[in-house]
């Protein structure tokens, strides 16, 4: 396969991947609209035309994305831990429980709990749709198993003697797991809370069946303007997203390191 | 256990409780009624125009397949045998869109596609068509969005089973006298196959699941399973159908999930 084929076709693909990530920011520029390509006159018009609900909506996505990879932290390493540790009958279904929120399609879950909410309004005048509350408890169902996850994986070449050394030095249970267990597991826990923190700030289907009004997160908030008007506007908060997320991805990457964050995610 | 009550409230329960939605009648608008019945699940089985947007998932899930196996194949074969250091750079590049939102990634098709677009631009600059064609707000679309979203899953699976295969293998094929071609077809692809059934299954799942890309890239317009069931609960507020079809939907996906582990292979996700 080496001929001057490979390389265009190489090439070709690398064009496609990136293609629509690098029009956005380019387009929106663009004078004379969004659905024209090459652009044939500058602006950066659409930019000051950015209506202020979506820095609302980029505050409750960033709001929620933080409670919810908290709360999922909080709640998922102890309850991961207990799952990998404990030995009884039924353990295999309870972890297959856990992990099967990211078997089930998004939407699926989205719709599950916009009725739940209803019924929950009907029976007890409790209105969680459309709330803040609403979104942390739906983006909890993928945030939990996301770190439960990756806890897990982080757990399966845990050196116990490192525990029993601490204890058999006089550490309190207590000790122990915040020094001895909880560093081990550290850089699992960190991984897994990015992923449920990344896919709680772009996922649409959950956030808009339980969101509303001024409760509506970024990605939803785009999703639910297109359909109305789709003009410059949106093109300028798109690229803002991109450079955003470029600068984030370059912070992992000098950080954590990209390869080794999807490296635990199988 | 904490977590465990947490989950079975915000996800367990709500779940069981669209089943049991999709086991009552429609009596109005967003309204059921108090009798169980199957009704929903015999007409949905049964009216043609359910089985045609059943049928349309799959067969659009078939294509964008397909099309994934096809771009990643040389892509994979490249980052599986290079020892160029670009190589972790190209990497980068190819799980880099997964990071992106994907809502921003479907609207950037939008100046390429549409009719003033790029690529009707460059159609007719070069006289291959002299009318705009239609490539997006339509099934067309729809798989180009969904094989740009899904197409990083195929070539890191691929990536990781050819690196598996010996390069000697294809040495000595082609020592032996093999042309390039034979090469492929005879030694690298039959290798190849437990991956890339893995990986079809992996985008296939994904593709039948997704629901923000064949709204943006169809245009409301293309009837999927995911856009029916959205349309059922955001404007038709027919809740007993939309909660029939969600939970066929999840089925298949169950289904295709516990095919994949049966086969060992990496599960689909469908948090987007």
């Amino acid at each position: 396969m080496k001929t001057i084929a490979f390389p265009i076709v190489l090439g070709l693909t690398f064009i496609f991947l990136l293609a629509p990530i690098m029009v956005v920011v380019v387009s929106s520029f663009n004078a004379v609209g969004v659905f024209s390509f090459p652009p044939r006159s500058f602006t950066t018009r659409w930019y000051s035309q950015i209506d202020p609900s979506f820095y609302h909506a980029l505050y409750v996505s960033v709001v929620v994305a933080s409670i919810t990879t908290a709360l999922a932290v909080i709640v998922g390493v102890p309850g991961a831990l207990a799952l990998v540790r404990s030995q009884f009958r039924g353990r295999a279904i309870l972890n297959a429980i856990c992990l099967s929120p990211l078997t089930v399609p998004a939407l699926v879950t989205g719709v599950a709990l916009f009725q739940f909410s209803l019924i929950f309004w009907d029976v007890f005048r409790l209105t969680i749709g459309g709330t803040i509350a609403g979104l942390v408890i739906g983006h909890l169902t993928f945030a939990i198993p996301f770190v439960v996850r990756a806890v897990l994986a982080s757990h399966t070449r845990f050196d116990f003697s490192l525990e029993e050394a601490a204890q058999n030095l006089g550490a309190t249970p207590l000790q122990t797991f915040f020094q001895i267990t909880l560093p081990i597991l550290k850089p699992g826990i960190i991984s897994g809370a990015i992923f449920a923190f990344l896919i709680s700030l772009d996922e649409v289907p959950i956030a808009l069946f339980m969101g509303a009004g001024d409760a509506t997160t970024l990605p939803v908030k785009i999703f639910t303007a297109m359909e109305i008007s789709f003009g410059g506007d949106i093109l300028a908060v798109a690229s803002l997203i991109v450079i955003a997320s470029i600068a984030l991805m370059l912070v992992l990457e000098k950080t954590i390191g990209l390869e080794r964050l999807f490296a635990t995610k199988q | 256990m904490p977590m465990m009550l947490t989950l079975a409230a915000v996800f367990v329960i709500p779940i069981v409780f669209l089943l049991l939605l999709s086991l009552h009648n429609m009596t109005g608008p967003a309204q059921v009624g108090d009798e169980f019945t199957l009704e929903n699940y015999r007409s949905f089985f049964t009216d043609t125009f359910y089985l045609r947007v059943m049928l349309n998932t799959l067969w659009l899930g078939g294509i964008v397949v397909l099309c994934c196996l096809i771009i990643s194949y040389p892509v994979a074969y490249f980052l599986a045998r290079t020892q160029s250091r670009w190589r972790g750079m190209l990497l980068f590049l190819v799980v880099s869109p997964l990071l992106i939102s994907a809502v921003v990634r479907n609207i950037g098709w939008f100046p390429i596609l549409s009719n003033a677009g790029l690529v009707n631009w460059l159609l007719m600059s070069l006289g291959i068509v002299k009318q705009p064609i239609a490539l997006i707000s339509n099934s067309t679309g729809v798989v180009i969005g969904l094989v740009h979203a899904l197409l990083p899953f195929m070539i890191l699976t691929l990536t990781t089973v050819i690196q598996r295969i010996e390069p000697e293998l294809e040495e000595a094929a082609a020592s032996l006298g093999a042309s390039p071609v034979q090469v492929f077809f005879q030694v690298l692809l039959p290798l190849s196959v437990p991956g890339m059934v893995g990986g079809s299954l992996l985008v296939f799942t994904m593709a039948i699941a997704a629901y923000t890309t064949p709204v943006i890239m169809g245009g409301n317009r293309v009837m999927v399973m995911a856009t029916f069931i959205g349309q059922q609960f955001r404007t038709v507020l027919d809740y007993a159908t939309g909660a029939t079809a969600a939970a066929v939907l999840m089925l298949l996906a169950a289904l295709l999930t516990m095919l994949a582990i049966r086969l060992g292979i990496p599960r689909a996700e469908m948090a987007r």
